[in-house]
Order: structure tokens, then sequence, then C-alpha cells
């Protein structure tokens, strides 16, 4: 952080992330398991993360011997929770605990299920996030799989209804995704509630096997079958309606809409769903971070104790961002400066100089003290801020206009006086008078 | 004809509805089984891998791709120096035909060697195998001895494991005491995951060598193994389980496992399930049923039963007692010939013909599955005023209503249908009937629960200013879909039934939605600034300004011509300077007025101002001196 003004001047505040110390160090996951068979019908999705440098602690749900906080440090940066039917976590664990969690910065990636118990669907409305109820499936007989086995709760996804998110969701495919399990709603109020996968306009959340006596807790595109959330703190969760979701066999297996005509596809487009968003729910993937920021008025090379009003400036910021473990230059084209006294004087796009972001602008002619502000806040990536105070004052006495063409009397008045005076006493001092002859 | 996948096998979750008797929900598909051979096929590293995959493939009934090149492969690697080495070569040997590893007399010794109280558990079993497998012989009972001993010094599971493998290798004569009761011993141990998974935690390839060595030992020496059937279910669910293998070794465990579960004398799981789905219908009227064994191999020999079959909701027992028939390794029932209604059935399905079976109880729910059509579709826009003389409109599937309905918030939209079965023309109330309205501008959608009455006549009322909030007052074209599903329907229908303009009063401009917003750049500002004052015409300023010059000019003219002279100017040095200071301390106000501070000009003042004081005194006086002089 480039501080070289005076101290009281630059009162700069930039968000940095924890993981700029070292990123390598905060992979420790604790994976919370219905039973540990999971581990094996999961295999694939765990060991991917395995191999990508997660530390997995794996325990069943009830475990007695379960902590997140040991004398108040976190023993985790990220949590999986992978035991739908839970009922009561173990140890000292528990939906308070999991969203202090979530306060402190950790991330959470849950996946849920038919037999959803009280701690998740808890969770989900702290998140804003609303499971509907045990028991129920998001169904769809417009799109279920061929291998459905009779209750058209195995839903192939379209990737259309994928979040227009790459960071989140990965490279766009066009290989549909298998779902089976609980529909969810966001919280209309909520607007971090990201809408990751949805499911089509026919499908809907209901018992399977009862008639429906009141409306479905989601129906159409507002049934959420995978829902996101970055909190304000940057951490991220990722809730899931389905375990399945996750599973080898939904990984491997081929997928054909059970509809007369469709296209076969030889493998599920889940994989690389769950790989793109567990890099994203465990921060692999949009984060971002400040860099250098350097301002100046135009041909000088430092900042000055303050500006004057009207000053050309030029302000850069250095932006990067995480990609496989090291921080590269971000490539934004959407990065907005402010210069802020209370409201905005002016916001304009940053323009990408080299590895810098640079903007000349021209300042206000307000004065006051003013604020240099890159507030990023884009889908999938963590907000990005980062401010610098600076004081603008206005011109100095010398700093106005020396002649007014209208005060031009004045100016004649005074040097005709000046000129008069000089003139005077020459002519005064050197005069000689004529002899009085006549 | 769809082929079960891996992802089949974990549906069957589902379609066997075993809640009363458990049955195995994990096995191992075609695919998967196409799969293992696939991952045991690589090509050999050393010969530890050789005999994974050599093995391996020959306990699912493969055998590698080129006999000779492995046999050659075995040869070449064999150090007949290492136990391990004699292990891997002469067990993978005998699963080749017309390959033998030479034995000298240096061979027989060390191997003779390993077996005794000091080498572990799995040195004596690589050593016991590797001497049954080259055909030498070999002291039973001091084997025993030396297992016996071990075990009490290695007390872990895969050390009990081996010692029962290596059990398997002996003589039927021996007296194994002890060691045939590690097998209950063991299973004591096992974890009980949710009652539907049973394994060690020491992980999946422990847990499948635990049942291979289990059924391999029962079988020779003819008891039956003490596991309970749950237990033997739980096994299966837990072996089974895992679709991907880390490692040759996993994946041979599995092998070994599928084969000692689906080849032994005393417990077979069968695994039955529906070929594709379970679901009969008109056009399909024949229930196919899948008995199989782990590997999935047709069992031929079962035959099947229906023991009864009843209507999930009315509980009515329509079937009881009819046999399935074989045909091409498929049991086939021709359930439509009783006429069931449409909707599940809860198959209660026994498997006979042998007594090995384990999960021969099976449940199953099948699916009767119809098609339905709509009919008597009228919409209608009604006043709520005078409900009379509405025009109702005849639309008939899959066609789109002629023009467009306008409905304000003065009327009711209407929309009346029935549902029926097409083969049997039963009124049906499917699970999902729902009215879809989507506005194309905005991309909303509305969705709307039809309901049947008591007749089974679907009647959808849309009161317009009740529901504005729904559609956020936003008037336009809606299109008007009509969903109908049903688990049990062939031909689900989404049908798009008209257009229709909705006209809200108060239309309210819609509340930006937060969200949408957060993500997205902000308007860019410019600063305004402020306009510079208006000023006054120059040429008033300067006309005043030659106004204000014109006295200096007068008193030029007037001097001139009163006579005014500087004839008395002696060009001293004192005199210049000093008129030289004045000018410049005159100059200094103007480079103050533009340039300097007060304090600058101070200085400038004080040096000049001193030079320009000393000066003039000086030339005052001379002035004086001059004066007095001429008097």
């Amino acid at each position: 952080l480039e501080c070289t003004m005076d101290a009281f001047l630059c009162l700069t505040s930039a968000y940095f992330p924890k993981w700029r110390r070292g990123h390598q160090t905060y992979k420790r996951t604790l994976v919370l398991l219905d039973n540990l068979n999971i581990r094996d019908t999961h295999s694939i999705f765990f060991r991917s993360l395995a191999d990508r440098g997660f530390d997995l602690s794996f325990k069943t749900a009830d475990d007695p011997s379960l902590s997140l906080i040991k004398y108040g440090q976190f023993l985790y940066d990220h949590l999986i929770i992978f035991s739908p039917s839970v009922e009561d976590f173990g140890g000292n664990i528990n939906v308070e605990t999991i969203t202090s969690f979530i306060d402190g910065g950790g991330n959470v990636l849950v996946a849920a299920g038919s037999d959803i118990g009280d701690p998740l669907r808890e969770l989900g409305s702290e998140c804003g996030i609303e499971f509907d109820e045990e028991k129920t499936a998001v169904i769809d007989h417009h799109h279920y799989d061929v291998s459905d086995p009779g209750e058209h709760t195995l839903i192939v996804a379209d990737p259309e209804n994928l979040l227009k998110a790459p960071t989140i969701v990965g490279n766009p495919s066009d290989k549909p995704i298998l779902f089976k399990g609980v529909g969810m709603v966001a919280d209309p109020d909520n607007p971090l509630v990201l809408d990751i996968l949805t499911g089509s306009s026919t499908s809907y959340s209901y018992f399977p096997d009862r008639p429906i006596s009141q409306y479905p807790h989601a129906v159409g595109k507002n049934t959420l079958l995978i829902a996101g959330l970055q909190a304000r703190n940057n951490a991220r969760v990722v809730f899931s309606g389905s375990l399945y979701f996750f599973s080898d066999a939904f990984f491997n297996s081929a997928v054909q809409k059970a509809t007369p005509g469709s296209q076969r596809y030889a493998q599920t487009g889940n994989m690389e769903l769950a790989e793109a968003l567990s890099q994203w729910v465990f921060k692999e993937a949009g984060v971002l971070r400040v860099g250098a920021v350097t301002h100046h008025p135009v041909g000088e090379s430092t900042p000055p104790a303050a500006y004057t009003i009207t000053d050309l400036v030029e302000y850069s910021v250095v932006i990067e961002k995480l990609s496989k473990g090291s921080w590269v230059p971000f490539d934004g084209k959407d990065i907005q400066l402010e210069f802020v006294r209370i409201d905005p004087f002016v916001r304009t796009y940053l323009k990408k100089n080299g590895d810098k972001y640079s903007v000349q602008f021209k300042l206000p002619d307000v004065y006051g003290v003013f604020q240099f502000k890159v507030d990023y806040n884009r889908l999938g990536y963590t907000h990005l801020y980062s401010s610098t105070q600076v004081s603008v004052r206005p011109l100095q006495h010398t700093q106005y206009d020396r002649f007014i063409p209208s005060a031009f009397p004045y100016y004649a008045s005074v040097f005709s006086m000046m000129g008069g005076l000089f003139v005077f006493s020459i002519v005064f001092l050197h005069m000689k008078e004529k002899e009085k002859s006549d | 004809m769809y082929v079960p996948t891996g992802l089949f096998s974990l549906v069957l979750l589902t379609v066997a509805l075993g809640a009363q008797a458990l049955t195995p929900s994990h096995h191992l598909s075609l695919s998967d089984v196409a799969r293992l051979q696939a991952l045991l096929s690589q090509p050999f590293t050393d010969l530890a891998s050789a005999y994974y995959s050599i093995v391996g493939l020959s306990k699912l009934g493969a055998s590698v791709a080129d006999e000779n090149d492995a046999c050659h492969f075995l040869k070449a690697q064999l150090d007949p120096m290492s136990v391990d080495s004699l292990f891997f070569a002469a067990e993978a040997s005998q699963a080749i035909s017309d390959c033998e590893i030479p034995v000298s007399n240096e061979t027989r010794d060390i191997l003779l060697a390993a077996v005794s109280e000091d080498s572990t558990v799995t040195q004596i079993f690589r050593a016991v195998s590797a001497l049954s497998s080259l055909g030498l012989p070999l002291a039973s009972q001091e084997v025993v001895g030396a297992l016996v001993a071990r075990i009490a010094k290695e007390d872990n599971v895969l050390a009990i494991t081996t010692a029962l493998q290596t059990a398997t290798r002996l003589s039927q004569q021996a007296d194994f005491g002890g060691i045939l009761e590690e097998i209950e011993d063991l299973a004591a141990r096992l974890d009980d995951l949710g009652g539907v998974y049973l394994q060690f935690e020491e992980g999946l390839e422990a847990t499948a060598l635990f049942v291979t060595a289990a059924y391999t030992l029962s079988d020779h020496v003819d008891t039956e193994p003490p596991l309970k059937e749950d237990q033997v279910i739980q096994l299966v669910n837990s072996v089974f389980s895992k679709k991907s293998w880390q490692s040759l070794s996993e994946a041979f465990s599995v092998a070994c496992a599928a084969a000692a579960l689906s080849n032994n004398r005393f417990q077979v799981p069968v695994i039955v399930s529906a070929q594709g789905p379970a679901t009969v219908s008109h056009n399909q009227p024949i229930l196919q049923l899948l008995v199989t064994d782990v590997l999935s191999n047709p069992l031929a020999s079962a035959s099947v039963v229906v023991e009864s079959a009843q209507a999930v909701v009315s509980k009515n027992v329509i079937l009881t007692q009819a046999p399935f028939s074989l045909r091409d390794g498929i049991f086939e029932l021709n359930f439509m010939t009783s006429q069931p209604a449409s909707g599940y059935y809860q198959f209660s399905v026994a498997i006979t013909g042998d007594t090995r079976l384990v999960a021969s109880q099976v449940e199953l729910k099948v699916k009767v599955s119809t098609e339905v059509a709509i009919t008597n579709m009228d919409l209608s826009v009604v006043d709520k005023d005078q409900s009379i003389g509405t025009k109702t409109s005849r639309v008939d599937y899959p066609f789109k209503a002629k023009g467009s309905f306008t409905a304000d918030s003065h009327q009711n939209f209407a929309m009346t249908f029935q549902l029926v079965d097409v083969n049997t023309g039963v009124e049906l109330t499917p699970h999902q009937t729902f009215v879809r309205l989507h506005n194309h501008k905005t991309g909303q959608e509305v969705v709307f629960v039809a309901e049947p009455d008591s007749k089974n006549l679907y009647k959808f009322e849309l009161d317009i200013a009740e529901r504005k909030s729904e559609f956020d007052s936003m008037s336009g074209t809606y299109t008007l879909h009509l969903i109908v599903g049903d688990a049990t329907l062939e031909n689900p229908i989404l049908w798009n039934v008209a257009d229709i303009v909705l006209k809200f009063l108060d239309e309210e401009a819609p509340a930006a939605i937060q969200s949408k917003t957060l993500y997205m750049p902000k308007p860019d500002i410019q600063h305004l600034f402020r306009e510079p004052e208006k000023k006054p015409p120059t040429v008033v300023s300067n006309a005043f300004t030659a106004l204000v010059l014109s006295p200096f000019l007068l008193l030029l003219i007037l001097w001139f011509k009163l006579g005014a002279n500087i004839s008395n100017f002696s060009l001293s040095p004192s005199a210049v300077l000093f008129h030289v200071g004045h000018a410049c301390m005159l100059g200094l106000m103007y480079v103050y007025w533009t340039h300097l501070n007060m304090f600058q000009t101070l200085k400038y003042l004080a040096i000049i101002g001193s030079l320009t004081f000393l000066a003039g005194n000086r030339m005052l006086a001379q002035k004086a001196v001059k004066r007095i002089a001429s008097k």
C-alpha cells in the first residue's frame, strides 16, 4: 500500500484478504458426512479437491468430537456439509456456530437431499435460501432423465438455466446436468443470493407421492436447484439441493431426456460444474485484490500535500486476481473510479495500462476532503474496495487571474499613477526653471 | 433399449422400497463391470500390477489380452529370491493357461523359510500361496500354528483377513482351530453405517478382502459363513457403492469380492432390477425384471413369482402368486392383463430356485402409466359486474386460440377443461396441472395451480384486479401455457393455449430489483463545473481605461506646452542610481502583483529601497551643494 503522502491526509483503507498471507495454508477443510460411505460414493469429487491441495478431514455429522472453533480460532477454513439428513450436529457444531463461521469468513458447501433435516433448513434460511420440506423433491415431468426410476425426480437441467457467470459455473458447455433432490427458493429480500442453477419452467417442488393440495413451495424458474451466496465479508456459501449431484454415479452417467428424440450425452456436465463450483466457493477462483494505489497531478510523479481544485490528476491502481494459486493481473473492462465527498462527484472507467488501471481526470471545482474510491462488485468476484483520502483546497490568492479585462481601468489608473510618479519625480528634481528674464 | 449405467444401481435405492426387508442398493452394473475390466486391463508396470490385473480379470471371468506376453512378462520380472515376487508371479501364472514358473530348490527353501512365526502374516500368506500355486508340498498344521501366533501379535483387520486368506490355501484336513472363529470376530468389528452399509474403518479394500476371504474359506472348509442375511446385504452395499476405484489393488479387491459373492456355496445376494424403468403401459404391457448376481450375470436358474401386487394409494391387491416367465435371461410378466388403473403398485417379488439366494424377497414399486388428453377446453373473459352474455371460445389441443384475449381489472379470465385417459376414457387428476403466464418482454412468469372440482372438471379463474401484485401490475401480452404432467403420464403436455393481454389500472413502474443492479457498473458521472460569471463587455472597460490614462497624457501635453524639461539632470552615478532604483521599486510593485508574495517583496524592497535611499540622499546633497554654489 502506497502511503507516501502526509500521514494524516492519507487515510487509505483497502480490504486485504487474509489469504494474502499465503493461501496455501488456508485449505483446511472439514467434511461432514451422513456416513463415511459417502466418501466412497463421492470419491471423484473429494479426490479432485485433494488433488488441488485441500486438506480434507472427514467426519460423520453426529461425531461428538466435532468442533469448528477452538480458543476463538477457526480450526478449518472451509466446511463441506454432505449430510442432508442430519438432525443434530455432533460436538459443538450447530447452525449458530456455522453462521458465525461464515461471519468469520469461512466458506461452506452444503448438499441437501429429499431427506433434508431441520439444521440444514435453518442454515439455509440464515443465508436467504428456503428449502422445501422434508420428503419433497423437485419434479419435472417434461425434463426427466430416461433412467428415472419412476417419479420424474431425476431431472435433466439445461445448461441454459445456469447463472451466466463463468467464474462460478465454469466455461459454458452444452452438457446437461443431472439433479435429484430438494428444491429451494431465494428470499426475495436478500439481494446477495445467486441463482446458480434453476429448474425449467415446467419444474416444481412438491411431495412426489401426494396430490397437490396447496401451492408448491417452488414453481417454474423460481425453483432453485443450486444457489449461492457471497456474503458482504466475501465468505462464500453454495447450497445444492442434491447430494447425488456430486456423486461418482452422476459424474459418470450418461444423460438423455425421456422426451422422444432427445439427444443423448455420454457424460453429464456435473463433474465440470461441481469442480467450478468448488473452485469458486473455496476461493480458488474469482478472488481479487488491490495492489499499489498511486495518484499525482499530471506531469508530476508524487502527490502533493493537497490538491487544488480543477487540477488534472492521474490515478492508477494495480488489481490482481488469484489464478491457480498465484496472483496475476486482472483483466476487467468495467472498473470504475469514484471521486467522493459524501456523494461521488466524478465516476469514470479505469483503463488498463500495462499491469495497472489508470485514468486522468480534472478535479471538481469544489474543495473539501475527498476519496479516490474503487468499489468493484461483480458477479462471481470478491468485493474489491479501495479508498484513498486526499484533500482538495481552493485556489491560493496568487493563483487567481491577475488581469481581468473588465478591471483594466483599475490597473491602468495604478500604472498611470506609478508612471506619473516616476516621470514627475524626474521632472521635479531636474527641471531647470527659465531665467525670469522678462 | 436403455442399458443400465452406473447411475442405475443408485437409482435402485428408490425402486426397491425395502423399508421392511433390506435389499442391496448397490451392485456392479454391466457398465461398472466394463469400467472395472478396463481399469484392470492397463499395461503392467511391475509384477504386483501384473498380478492385480491378471488375477482381477480372471475373477471377473475375463482374461488379459495377450496371455503369452503376460507370461513372458512374469518370467522376465521374476526375482527367484524374493517371496513377494514369487507370490505375484506364481499366482498370476495360475490364472493364465500354459504358463509355468520354473522352480528351483533354492526357491522352495526361501518360501518354506518364510513360513514361520518370525514372518509377518502377509509374508506367510504370500509364501503359502506361492507354494500352493507352484504345486509344492506344504505342512498345513505348521502354517496354522504360525498364523495363530502371528495373529496374536498383529491384531488388526488386514492381518486377520490375510490369515483367513492363507487358510484357504491349506489342506482341508488341517485343524484350523481358532482361525475360523476369526470370521465371526471380524464381522463383529464391522461398522454399521445407518443400517445400510457395513464396512471396516480401514476402508473399502479391507472390507472387500474380508468378504473374499470369508466366502473362500467357508467354501474351502464347507461350513456356512457366520454372516446374517442383513449383514451380507450391507456388505454388498458398502463394497459396491464406490464406482470409481483409485488404485489397481482396490479394483482387484472389489473384483475378488464380486467373484466371491456371486459364486460361493452358501450365500449369493440377488439383485432384482427392472429392465429400463419399472413402468408398464398399454403400449408396453410387459414388466421386465433382471435377476442377477452382484456382477450383473443373470441367474437363469431362478424362478420369479409375484406374491402380491398392491395399489399404493387404494391398497387394493390386484394380483397374487403370478409367476414371471423367463425369456432371453429376462423375467417377464404381462401386468396389463390385470387391468390396473394408472398409478403405483407395490410388488412383493420372491425369487426361488436356489437355496443360496440372499435378499430373495424384494419389494418393487411398479408404475402403470397412461396417456392423457385434454378435452372441452373453453376460454372466456367474464365481466365481474354482469356475468351474463360472455362468449366462450373452444380451443382444441394442440392448436393455439385464434386472436388474443383482452382482460382488464374489471374482468375475470376463465378457463375450463377436462383431462381424460386416452386408453380408458376415465377422467384423470394429474399431479401437475399448472397454468403459466409468461411475459415475453420482461421474461416474467407467473404460475397458477388449476384445481379440479368434484366432477373432475378443471376450472381456472384469474381475477385480474386481485392478482395484480403477482404480475407486478405489468400490463402487456402474456402467453398462456397449460402444463399437465404426472409421473404416470407418458405424454406430459406443455400447450400454448392462447395469448392474453392483461390491463392493470394503476400501472406502477416496476421496482428495480436490487440484485440485478448490484453487480452492474454504475452510470458515469461528469462533474459539472461552475460557469464563469458573466462579465461586462470589454468595450466599456477599454473606454474607461483610455479615460483613466488620459490625465497622464494631459499632464505630458501641458508640461510640454509649459516647457517642462530636465536640463538640470547631471549624469552623476547617484542620480542614475536613484532613478533606476525608483523605477525598480515601482517595477517591484508590479512583480508583487503578478508573482511574488509579501515576504519576498519586502526582502527585495529592503535591498532596492536602501540603495535608492542612499543614492537619493547623495543626489539631493549634490543638488543642494550646486544650488548654494550657484547663488
